[in-house]
C-alpha cells in the first residue's frame, strides 16, 4: 500500500491481512515509491522532427500516430505490429488489443518479454481447461511436499519463496531441482543439482519410477483422467541406462524424490514462467508426473507456473497473443468472433497474427509500423530491425531507450493515477484504485486508447476503467462476474468468476471439473544439449535478484539501483559465474577477464567464482545489456529462451 | 559544532590540476563568510563535498591547516566524482564540515614520526606531513616511506621534491618493480621499512594505503617493536551524512565520521568488526 | 495524576488537534490493518487497536522526504538553497510503550552524540506525545524482555492506562500538566497507582511463553553478542534465510539509518531527499571503487543484531536498541525476526554446554 499524503507518495507499507503477502514485501516492493517519485517521467508527448524528439500536444501526436497506422490498414495483418506491456492493467491491455484488432485490423499483438508463460498456460489449459496456475498460493501451507524447479525463487519471487520456506519450517518437505545451488536449494530438504537442459529427462525418469514401483494414484487415473496410455508410451522411449549420464544425478536420488512425491498426500510444484521458464514439453512432463501421482485438482496440490511481472497472467487473459481473444478464446473460432463482432460492431478477421519477434526476424516481409508500450527487452534484441521500421510509436510512463527509436512518443499516467485491475500468478484479479489525479495533464492509458480510437473513426463510450471491465466481463467467461464493486475493499477474486461461481475459484478442483482431465501430449525425444571437447561448458541463463530484463524501471529507483550496482560495478564487463574447480583449471581469480567462445560467436566477460554452479556449468544473468553484449544477438536464432536452453561453450583466460 | 551541518556552504573552484591518472586537485576559495569565523580545520579531518545536481561524497582534506592553498584531491570513481571531474574553474561546489577527529598532534610532541603511504593513501597524510615539517623542531626524527606501483602513480610529485631535500626529513620513495628511468629504490613499502633504520622508542607511525599494504606494514612495524597504540591510521567508509546519523560508516561500535577517521591500530583491532 | 472516562478520552485528542497535526492509531479502511496515521476524523481513533504495522517513527523520520532543494545558475554562478523540512507542531496520541521507547532512542541518537541533526529536530519540535499502556500484549510482543513496556516510564507528556471503566492519566511534563489543567481533568486518587500496577502486572502475565522464556536469556544473549563469543556458523544459518528485503529495519521503531540522494528536478535545480535505508542491503556499506567490508549476508545480519542488542550501543541509546515490539518477526520473509535470532543464539550457547 502506498502512504499517500495529499498528492505526495510518502512511502510504502505492507499489508498484513493480504492472503498472499501477509505483511511481507521484497526489496522492490519496499521501494516502489522511489520509482513513482522519480523525476524521469515522460512529461509531454513528443514527435520526431528533423531527427530530434520535440514536445507536442496529445492532439498532434495522436493525429500523427493515426495517420501513419491508417496508411497500412489494408495490409495491417502483414505490416503492423503491437507490443503490449506485461505491466499494464487489464483494462489498458484490453483496449490496446481492441485498438489493434478492431481499429487497425491487425492481430500482430503480443508480449515480447516473457513469451515463455504461454507454454505454461497451454499445458495447464490442455490438461485441465484452466489456463493458468492450477493451484493456489494460500494452499502452500497445506502441501506436504513442495517441489521447486529451475527458479531462484527467493530472489525472483521473494514472497512465494518465503511461503515455501515457512511451509518447510512448519514441516513440509521442500525439494529443489536446479542447475544452480540457489538460496532455496540451501533451505531445502533435498537438492538435486542436475546438468543444464536435463530437466525433462529427470522428470520423465521420476514418472517411470512411479510406474514401475506401482506408486501411481491408480484410482485417480482411472476415474478422472484420459490419455494415460499415450503418456506411458512416451515414457517407454526413455532409456534408464542413459539417465545418470544425461542428468548427472545418481538414480537412487531421483528414485527417492519420486517416491517422496508419491507418498505425500498433497504436493505442489513451482517453476518460473516467462522469460526464464521451461519449454512446453518439460512443463508437460511435470504436469503428467503430477497426474500420475494424483496431485492435481485437490486441496494442497497443483502445478504452478510463477509469473515474474505484475500482470503477465492478466495480459494473456486479455488476449495479448496473435491467436487469442480474451479468456483464451481462439480468434479462429467463428462463434467467438461473432460474439466480439456484435459487442464491438466490427468484422474481425479470422486470421491469427504472428509474434512480433518472428516478424522482426523475417526479412522477407518487414514490419512497417510498430506500436510498443512500456517495453525494454525487445529493443536490445532487435535494435537494428526496429530502427529500420518506417513508423515506430512508443507509449509509456517513464523514459525508456525504446523511445530513442520512436517517431512518436505518448506518455501515459502511472498506475497510481488511474483505476485498474491486475491479475497475479494465481489468477487473482485485484483492483488498484486511483490514488491521485494524473500529473501534468498526462492521460491515463484507457483514455489515450479511447482518444486514438476516436481519432481513427471508432467511437468508444467508456467513461471509466470500470466500464471497460464491464465489457471484458461480457466477453470473457472466466471474468463474467467480475465487477469493480465486488473488487473494492477486497483482496481480489481468483478467476473463473462466473454467476454460478461468484466468489471465484482459488484452485482447479477435480470435483467441479466438467470433464475428465488429460495427460498432455508430449514428445519422446530425451535429448540433452551436446557437449564436446571443444565446447565443454554449458551456459545457463537466468534471472538474478537485481537483474530483470533491462531493468529500465529499476534504474529509476535509488536503493534497488544501488544494489544492482553492487554487482554490476564489480563486474563492469559483465560476469559469467563459474565453479571454483573451473576457475582453478583456467587459472583465473575472481574478476579476471576471460573470453567465452561458442559455435556461433564470442564475448569477453569477467569471471565470478561461485559455488553455486557445478563444474562445466556457467551462468549469466539474463539480458542485461550492461552485462551481456552482442554475443546473445549472434545466438538469437538458435537459442530459445528459458531454463532448458543452454549454449555449449569454451572459456579461456584472456 | 559546524554551522553548515545540513546546508552546504558554497565554494568556488579556482584552479584544477591534473595529478595522476583519474586524479585531480581542485583549488578552492570560500565565498564571503560575513559574521562567521574563517574556515579552519585540523589535519586528518574531512568534508562532505556536494557536486550540484549529482550528489555528495566524503573527501579528506590534504591541505595543511596553515600556510597552504585550500584544496581537495579526488579520484574519479563513481557517479558524483565523475561529475566533479567535469567541472571547470569558476564553477561552484558545496562544502559541509570539517568533520571527524584529527591527527593527535598534542599527544606526539617530541616523538619520532614515521609516515607510511601507499599509492593515493598519501593524500590524507599530506596535511599532517606538511604541518609537521613546518613545526619540525617540536618533533624528533621524521621519516617518510612512500610507494606506488609505477612512477606515474606517485602522487604530489611537486611536494615530494621538497620533502626529499627538507632538513631533518628522511624520505624513502619506491616503486614496486624496477623500471627504466627510475633510479630510486624498488620493492613494496614494508620491505623498504624492513631494510631501514627506524626509531622504535617514543615513536609514532602514521600508515595509510590499500588493505594489503596496510597489513604488511603493520606486521613489520609491530615486529620491530612499535606498539599498537603508537600506530595510527585513517579509515575510509561509505558516508552519506558526515555527522554520525546515517550510520553507513559504522564499524562495530564506532562511527568513522565522528569517532574517526583517525584511529590507533589498537582501536581498530577492538572495534568489533573487520575493517 | 488525573482520570478521564472512556467516552471522553478523545477530548484530549480534540484539544491537541486544535494546534497540532494529530496522529493516532486507526483502522485503515482498505486493508483493515492498524496504522498510526494522520487523523482528521476523531471517531477513527482506536486506542484498543493492536500495534500499528509501521511504528510512529515515520512522523519524525519519514520514509521519503525532501530535506533541501537548491538551484545552481551556472551562467551567474549563483547557488540558492531552500530547506524543505516540516517543523509544524505534531501530536502523537496513543503511542504504545515500545514505540515510545523507539522514539526516545531516535531522540537520543539524532539530538545527542556529536551533532544535532537539524532535519530530525525540525520534525520533532513542538511534539506532544500521549502514550498508551498495553493492558494486554499482542501476539509477537516481548517488550517485557527488553525493558520497554508494557507501560512507559518516561518520554511522554501524558500516559494513558486503561483501568476498566476509565483511563488513568499520568503526567510526564509541564506541557502535559498544562493540557490537563486546560481540560479541567478530574484528579485521580492515590489508589489509582496500585490499580495501574495491577493492570501492568496482569499484562505481563499474559505474555507468550516465548517472551517469558527468553526474558532470562536476553542478558546472556546480549553478553555473547557484545563479546562476539559464539560460533559463526549460527550466523551462516541465519544469513541463509535472509531475503535481503530491508523490512526489519523499516518497521523497527529504533532503526534510523537513511540514504541521501540528490535528484535533478529541472535544468538548474535539484532536490536532496532522505530515505529509509537498511544495513541488510549489500550496497549499504559498499564504497565507490568496489571494496565492501560487509559483503556476505551473514555479516550484515550479525551487524544488525549487534546494533540492537549489544551493550556498546548503549552509548547511542542509553539502553538496548531493541524495544521488543516484535514487528520484525511479522514482516520477515525468512522468519528470522529478533525473537528467532535470540532463540538461535541461545541454542548455540547451550549447545556448547556453557
Amino acid at each position: 500500500m502506498l502512504d499517500m499524503r495529499g498528492n505526495d507518495v510518502a512511502g510504502v507499507f505492507p499489508v498484513r491481512n493480504h492472503p498472499v503477502s501477509k505483511g511481507r514485501l521484497c526489496v522492490r516492493g519496499w521501494h516502489v515509491h522511489e520509482l513513482i517519485n522519480s523525476n524521469e517521467r515522460i512529461k509531454t508527448p513528443l514527435i520526431r522532427k528533423d531527427g530530434v524528439l520535440v514536445p507536442a500536444t496529445y492532439e498532434e501526436a495522436i493525429a500523427l500516430l493515426v495517420e501513419n497506422l491508417s496508411r497500412y490498414k489494408n495490409d495491417a495483418a502483414d505490416n503492423t505490429g503491437f507490443l503490449a506491456s506485461p505491466r499494464a492493467s487489464n483494462e489498458e491491455n484490453f483496449l490496446l488489443m481492441k485498438l489493434a484488432r478492431s481499429v487497425f485490423n491487425t492481430s500482430n499483438i503480443c508480449l515480447d518479454s516473457d513469451p515463455g508463460h504461454r507454454n505454461s498456460i497451454d499445458v495447464m489449459h490442455a490438461g485441465t481447461g484452466m489456463a493458468g496456475m492450477i493451484g493456489s498460493l494460500e494452499d502452500i501451507a497445506r502441501a506436504e511436499y513442495l517441489l521447486v524447479l529451475g527458479s531462484d525463487i527467493t530472489k525472483q519471487n521473494p514472497i512465494i519463496g518465503s511461503e515455501l520456506h515457512m511451509a518447510a519450517r512448519a514441516g513440509a518437505k521442500l525439494v529443489t531441482i536446479d542447475t544452480r545451488n540457489t538460496q532455496i536449494a540451501h533451505l531445502s530438504d533435498r537438492f538435486i543439482q542436475l546438468k543444464p537442459g536435463s530437466y525433462k529427462v529427470a522428470l520423465a525418469y521420476m514418472a517411470t519410477v512411479l510406474l514401475e514401483e506401482r506408486r501411481t494414484d491408480e484410482d485417480f487415473i482411472k476415474r478422472q483422467t484420459e490419455g494415460y496410455d499415450g503418456f506411458v508410451g512416451c515414457l517407454s522411449f526413455l532409456k534408464e541406462s542413459e539417465v545418470e549420464e544425461k542428468t548427472g544425478i545418481d538414480l537412487e536420488s531421483l528414485k527417492e524424490t519420486a517416491r517422496e512425491l508419491a507418498r505425500a498426500k498433497t504436493a505442489m510444484a513451482f517453476f518460473s514462467s516467462g522469460i526464464s521458464g521451461f519449454d512446453r514439453d518439460t512443463i508437460g512432463y511435470l504436469f503428467n508426473l503430477f497426474m500420475l501421482a494424483g496431485k492435481i485438482g485437490k486441496e494442497g496440490c497443483g502445478v504452478n507456473p510463477i509469473t515474474g511481472i505484475c500482470n503477465l497472467q492478466g495480459s494473456y487473459d486479455m488476449g495479448i497473443a496473435p491467436d487469442l481473444l480474451t479468456g483464451y478464446q481462439s480468434i479462429t473460432d467463428a462463434a467467438v468472433r461473432d460474439k466480439f463482432n456484435k459487442e464491438w460492431n466490427v468484422r474481425l478477421s479470422a486470421r491469427p497474427g504472428r509474434p512480433i519477434d518472428d516478424l522482426l526476424m523475417d526479412r522477407s516481409r518487414g514490419l512497417k509500423a510498430l506500436v510498443a508500450v512500456d517495453h525494454d527487452e525487445t529493443v536490445i534484441r532487435h535494435h537494428d530491425e526496429i530502427d529500420a521500421i518506417e513508423f515506430v510509436a512508443y507509449i509509456g510512463t517513464y523514459h525508456n531507450p525504446f523511445a530513442d527509436l520512436a517517431d512518436v512518443v505518448l506518455p501515459i499516467a502511472s498506475y497510481i493515477e488511474s483505476d485498474g485491475t491486475f491479475t497475479n500468478t494465481e489468477r487473482r484479479v485485484q483492483l488498484f484504485r486511483e490514488k491521485r489525479k494524473p500529473l501534468d495533464g498526462i492521460m491515463p492509458g484507457w483514455e489515450l486508447y479511447t482518444a486514438i480510437a476516436k481519432a481513427a473513426g471508432a467511437s468508444w463510450t467508456y467513461t471509466s476503467p470500470a466500464d471497460v471491465m464491464g465489457e471484458i466481463a461480457r466477453l470473457t467467461p472466466e471474468y463474467s462476474d467480475i465487477r469493480y464493486d465486488k473488487l473494492t475493499d477486497s483482496f481480489g477474486i481468483q478467476w473463473p468468476c462466473t454467476a454460478d461461481n461468484p466468489g471465484g475459484t482459488p484452485r482447479f478442483s477435480i470435483e467441479k471439473a466438467a470433464k475428465k482431465i488429460t495427460f498432455v501430449p508430449t514428445d519422446w525425444s530425451f535429448m540433452v544439449p551436446p557437449v564436446s571437447e571443444e565446447y565443454p561448458v554449458q551456459l545457463v541463463i537466468g534471472e538474478a535478484q537485481h537483474f530483470w530484463h533491462q531493468n529500465n524501471l529499476m534504474k529509476k529507483t535509488t536503493i534497488p539501483l544501488r544494489e544492482y550496482n553492487a554487482t554490476l560495478l564489480l563486474y563492469p564487463q559483465g560476469y559469467v559465474a563459474v565453479s571454483p574447480e573451473d576457475a582453478k583449471r583456467l587459472t583465473v581469480r575472481d574478476r579476471a577477464n576471460v573470453k567465452i567462445i561458442s559455435p556461433y560467436g564470442s564475448m569477453e566477460a569477467m569471471v565470478q567464482i561461485t559455488d553455486k554452479v557445478k563444474p562445466n556449468t556457467a551462468y549469466v544473468a539474463y539480458f542485461v545489456d550492461d552485462m551481456v553484449t552482442r554475443f546473445f544477438l549472434a545466438h538469437k536464432s538458435v537459442m530459445k529462451r528459458g531454463e532448458d536452453e543452454t549454449v555449449p561453450l569454451s572459456i579461456v583466460k584472456e | 559544532m559546524s554551522d553548515n551541518t545540513t546546508i552546504p556552504e558554497v565554494v568556488t573552484v579556482d584552479e584544477i590540476r591534473d595529478e595522476i591518472v583519474d586524479v585531480k586537485t581542485f583549488y578552492l576559495s570560500f565565498d564571503e563568510r560575513p559574521g562567521k569565523k574563517p574556515f579552519a580545520f585540523k589535519s586528518g579531518q574531512f568534508i562532505m563535498c556536494t557536486v550540484f545536481g549529482a550528489g555528495e561524497f566524503a573527501v579528506s582534506l590534504p591541505a595543511c591547516p596553515e600556510n597552504d592553498r585550500f584544496h581537495l584531491t579526488v579520484r574519479r570513481t563513481g557517479k558524483v566524482t565523475n561529475a566533479l571531474h567535469e567541472l571547470k574553474p569558476g564553477d561552484k561546489i558545496g562544502v559541509r564540515g570539517p568533520f571527524g577527529n584529527g591527527f593527535p598532534f598534542e599527544d606526539i610532541q617530541s616523538k619520532n614520526i614515521i609516515y607510511v603511504g601507499g599509492g593515493i593513501g598519501i593524500i590524507p597524510l599530506r596535511s599532517s606531513i606538511m604541518h609537521v615539517m613546518q613545526n619540525n623542531q617540536k618533533f624528533g626524527r621524521i621519516l617518510m616511506f612512500y610507494g606506488a606501483r609505477t612512477p606515474r602513480d606517485l602522487m604530489y610529485q611537486y611536494n615530494l621534491k621538497e620533502w626529499k631535500t627538507a632538513p631533518g626529513f628522511e624520505t624513502f620513495i619506491a616503486i614496486d618493480n624496477p623500471m627504466p628511468g627510475w633510479d630510486g629504490p624498488t620493492g613494496f613499502v614494508h620491505t623498504l621499512i624492513k631494510n631501514a633504520d627506524i626509531p622504535v622508542k617514543d615513536t609514532v607511525a602514521f600508515v595509510c594505503g590499500p588493505p594489503m599494504m596496510f597489513n604488511a606494514v603493520i606486521k613489520e612495524l609491530l615486529s620491530r617493536g612499535l606498539d599498537e597504540h603508537s600506530i595510527i591510521s585513517t579509515l575510509e567508509r561509505h558516508m552519506k551524512c558526515g555527522i554520525g546519523k546515517c550510520q553507513h560508516c559504522s564499524i562495530g561500535r564506532t562511527l568513522v565520521c565522528t569517532d574517526g577517521p583517525v584511529y590507533t591500530y589498537h582501536q581498530i583491532k577492538t572495534l568489533g568488526e573487520q575493517i | 495524576m488525573y482520570r478521564i472516562s472512556k467516552d471522553k478520552v478523545n477530548d484530549i485528542a480534540a484539544a491537541l488537534a486544535e494546534e497540532h497535526t494529530l496522529y493516532a492509531p486507526a483502522l485503515q479502511r482498505e486493508t483493515l490493518q492498524v496504522m498510526f496515521t494522520q487523523i482528521k476524523d476523531l471517531a477513527r481513533i482506536n486506542l484498543t487497536a493492536a500495534l500499528p504495522l509501521v511504528p510512529p517513527k515515520h512522523v519524525v523520520f519519514p520514509q521519503f522526504g525532501r530535506t533541501l532543494s537548491y538551484a545552481y545558475d551556472k551562467a551567474k554562478q549563483e547557488v540558492k538553497f531552500t530547506p524543505e523540512t516540516d517543523n509544524s507542531p505534531k501530536a502523537l496520541f496513543g503511542v504504545r510503550a515500545c514505540d515510545l521507547t523507539g522514539i526516545q532512542c531516535l531522540d537520543r541518537f539524532y539530538l545527542g552524540q556529536d551533532f544535532v541533526d537539524e532535519v530530525y529536530r525540525d520534525h520533532r519540535k513542538k511534539m506532544f506525545i500521549v502514550a498508551n499502556t498495553c493492558v494486554t500484549p499482542f501476539r509477537e510482543c516481548f517488550c517485557s524482555c527488553m525493558d520497554s513496556g508494557p507501560s512507559a516510564r518516561e518520554g511522554f507528556d501524558m500516559n494513558l492506562t486503561d483501568l476498566g471503566n476509565e483511563y488513568l492519566i499520568e503526567i510526564g511534563s509541564e506541557k502535559g500538566e498544562t493540557l490537563a489543567k486546560k481540560l479541567s481533568l478530574a484528579s485521580a486518587p492515590e489508589s489509582a497507582k496500585r490499580d495501574r500496577e495491577k493492570a501492568v502486572d496482569k499484562s505481563l502475565s499474559l505474555f507468550s511463553k516465548t517472551a517469558k522464556d527468553n526474558k532470562a536469556w536476553i542478558s546472556r544473549v546480549v553478553n555473547r553478542v557484545t563479546t562476539g563469543l559464539f560460533d559463526e556458523k549460527a550466523w551462516t544459518y541465519i544469513g541463509d534465510q535472509c531475503l535481503e528485503c530491508g523490512a526489519c529495519s523499516f518497521v523497527c521503531p529504533s532503526c534510523s539509518c537513511f540514504n541521501v540522494v540528490d535528484s535533478v528536478t529541472g535544468k538548474d535545480s535539484a532536490e536532496r531527499t532522505r530515505t529509509w535505508d537498511s544495513c541488510s542491503f549489500e550496497g549499504y556499506s559498499r564504497m565507490a571503487g568496489g571494496h565492501n567490508p560487509r559483503k556476505p549476508v551473514e555479516d550484515r545480519r550479525s551487524k544488525r543484531c549487534f546494533c540492537k542488542l549489544s551493550y556498546s550501543q548503549s552509548k547511542k541509546y542509553l539502553r538496548h536498541g531493541c524495544v521488543g515490539c516484535g514487528r520484525c518477526a511479522w514482516v520477515c520473509p525468512g522468519d528470522i525476526g529478533m525473537p528467532n535470532v535470540v532463540t538461535y543464539i541461545r541454542r548455540e550457547i547451550t549447545k556448547k554446554g556453557q
